[in-house]
């Protein structure tokens, strides 16, 4: 049987704050075998990625008022309530498609990229960099099951924007 | 300031995260942990000091879609904004009328409130989200507001024509209309601000700022409604003899003026392909804009016991207001000179020139107090500021946001799978240019005819301005009906013709 910590970030969260430094230092005090029970004021799917790479399956199950429980167990204890909704482990490949968006009219970067990931095969990646945000583009992924993860650059002048086509 | 922004869409795989890893390597220097799905993790770090740096950061929702009702706010502005060509081609209000004549403020505020807020307001429920890459806080409250805040401007607009004596004297009309008003703007304000507070990032804050002087504004207004019709008291009757300006700084400058500002930055750099403002530089334009209206508010209301005071006070608001144009045309002049793109697009050429008239109107205001003239043509500077400087702006970006919203409700959905056609291809440019020549151009002259007391010569401006307009809002409904693009491509399978007043989101 699994032993938990409990970690309630959901004050941390409603402040505005940033749990992040909290869940990771309560991650370093636990002991071999021991698992993290938190709470949270949303689904932390962030997060459950993070601590797979850590070694952590996760369970998780909603609380009233649209919040969560998470069992994180480690992978190496017998889970007694097997998660029904762990992603699945694939690899993200190196992107087939290469774009360079950065000098293009506003909406040809978005226009490119959804032509570009149209022709992806399924798992298949791309990756684009853009001067901006691309915020009319992620709903339209999400629409069609893409994941992405894109972020800027120290400098603030390029977003780097990684595709994957559903599997 | 440093800005670390990472976001991961899609619960990315144990190796999709050493990949990740890799690339945080240029992303960001320390050792968070990489967040996914539908969060955006934002660590803002700020340099103190003579310290180490200081961390805070959020986690919201990434993305935004298109507003529901910004078009049925659109459409009901263009309404209004008809109906107050109309009152000034039928010579109702300033010049034929006093400035302070019921007449007139029928006029003001179907500009202000019918006209320019709905606008405004339409265009902040699309933009706000992607200035600040988050939903809007609750789009269900937008179209109760619409219907508040029209109600509330008929029941306004009653109550002046009974003060005029062309209606019985129902003058509860006048608060109930206020009440109505602040319903509808508090709905509005709460909603936006919400939706702003928890990331006020650059033009962003000129956003808060604009809707802490709407509800100024609000404040204002509903004293002088309760005050006019009596039920006020003594303190009300103070505020209305000497808070009117007051009312009209906090309306015209906090709120149409710096929102404007601040939703123009981030427009004409992403249609010139231009780096964003410094914060730094947009913030000195926006504190200093900021400034100017608590001063005129703040300052004004104390002194309006003693009336003598309020000069000084607005005349340091109008110092203020002068270096913000300034700062702000410091800016736009960067924005423009740092653009990638040479061939500007109609919409950029014209908001040019409702800069120009910007420029125009704080020369003009600056002119006539150093002659003396400002009391006697106050009419002519709003009317400058308000048709040339805010409306010019608001029918540019109009032009180009209903082209954009239209293009990418019709064809996001299909978009990458069969040809569709460009945003460009969505408008006729050279057709409509024209009609924004003939608008400023009579905007122009109606500024010249009140300077010069010519109130017949003002009608015909006014009569030329209603032809631009009729013009340019023809090119916008043709571009929402996809009037102008080339059958073949107009409606691939898989996609929708847009909804005239809605939007399907």
């Amino acid at each position: 049987m699994t032993e938990y910590i409990d970690v309630d970030v959901r004050p941390i969260l409603r402040a505005g704050g940033e749990p992040f430094s909290v869940i990771m230092s309560a991650l370093e005090r636990l002991e071999p075998g021991q698992g993290l029970r938190l709470f949270a004021t949303f689904k932390p799917v962030p997060l459950f990625a993070v601590m797979a790479d850590r070694g952590f399956m996760h369970s998780e199950c909603a609380l009233d008022g649209g919040e969560w429980e998470v069992l994180f167990t480690p992978a190496a204890a017998k889970q007694t309530d097997a998660p029904a909704g762990a992603p699945s482990f694939g690899n993200w490949p190196e992107p087939a498609v290469t774009l360079d968006n950065r000098d293009l009219d506003p909406p040809e970067p978005m226009v490119r990229i959804l032509a570009a990931a149209e022709m992806l095969a399924p798992g298949e990646t791309l990756s684009a960099l853009l001067r901006r945000e691309p915020v009319f583009l992620f709903p339209q992924l999400e629409k069609r099951g893409y994941r992405w993860v894109g972020g800027f650059t120290p400098d603030g002048a390029t977003y780097e924007l990684t595709v994957r086509a559903p599997l | 300031m440093t800005d670390l922004i990472l976001q991961i869409r899609g619960a990315p795989s144990l190796s999709g995260i050493k990949h990740l890893g890799e690339r945080r390597g240029n992303l960001c220097r320390d050792k968070e942990p990489a967040i996914a799905t539908a969060y955006d993790y934002r660590r803002r770090t700020k340099a103190v000091h003579g310290d180490d740096a200081e961390k805070s950061s959020e986690i919201m929702m990434i993305g935004a879609s298109i507003s529901r009702w910004t078009m049925s706010y659109f459409a009901m502005a263009v309404a209004w904004l008809f109906v107050v060509l109309a009152l000034m081609v039928g010579g109702v209000g300033f010049p034929a009328a006093d400035l302070a004549s019921p007449d007139t403020l029928v006029l003001v505020h179907v500009v202000c409130i019918g006209w320019l807020s709905l606008a405004m307001c339409g265009a902040l429920f699309q933009f706000v989200p992607v200035l600040v890459a988050k939903p809007l806080f609750s789009e269900n409250w937008a179209l109760p507001a619409l219907g508040l805040l029209s109600a509330g401007l008929a029941s306004l607009l009653a109550g002046f024509l009974a003060l005029e004596g062309r209606l019985p004297a129902w003058l509860w009309l006048l608060p109930f209309g206020a009440i109505l008003l602040i319903a509808g703007f508090g709905l509005i304000i709460v909603d936006l601000g919400l939706t702003v507070w928890l990331r006020p990032v650059g033009p962003a804050r000129f956003v808060l700022v604009g809707l802490a002087s709407l509800c100024a504004t609000v404040a204002f207004g509903a004293v002088f409604a309760f005050a006019l019709a009596g039920w006020a008291g003594s303190t009300g009757q103070l505020m209305l003899a000497g808070g009117v300006p007051l009312h009209a700084i906090a309306g015209l400058g906090g709120w149409l003026t710096l929102t404007a500002m601040g939703v123009s930055y981030r427009l004409l750099s992403m249609f010139m392909l231009s780096p964003d403002i410094d914060d730094r530089k947009s913030g000195a334009t926006l504190a200093t804009g900021a400034l100017a209206i608590a001063v005129a508010v703040v300052g004004g209301v104390l002194p309006i016991g003693f009336l003598a005071a309020l000069g000084v006070v607005l005349s340091i608001a109008a110092v203020l207001g002068l270096a913000t144009v300034a700062l702000y045309g410091r800016d736009v002049l960067a924005i423009f000179r740092a653009r990638k793109r040479r061939q500007l697009e109609l919409n950029t050429r014209m908001a040019t020139l409702s800069f120009a008239s910007l420029a125009g109107t704080a020369l003009l205001g600056a002119a006539l107090v150093v002659t003396g003239g400002f009391a006697g043509h106050v009419g002519a500077f709003v009317f400058l500021a308000v048709f040339g400087w805010l409306s010019g702006l608001v029918l540019a970006k109009l032009y180009k946001i209903v082209a954009f919203l239209t293009w990418l409700e019709t064809y996001g959905p299909v978009m990458g799978r069969t040809p569709t056609p460009r945003v460009h291809d969505l408008v006729a440019e050279r057709r409509a240019s024209k009609w924004f020549v003939i608008y400023y151009a009579a905007v122009w002259s109606g500024t010249l005819m009140l300077l010069i007391g010519q109130p017949s010569g003002f009608r015909l401006a006014a009569m030329a301005m209603t032809a631009g307009v009729i013009g340019i809002i023809r090119e916008v409904i043709r571009t929402r009906q996809l009037a102008d693009v080339a059958s073949p491509l107009r409606l691939p399978a898989g996609a929708c013709a847009p909804h005239l007043l809605f939007a399907r989101n």
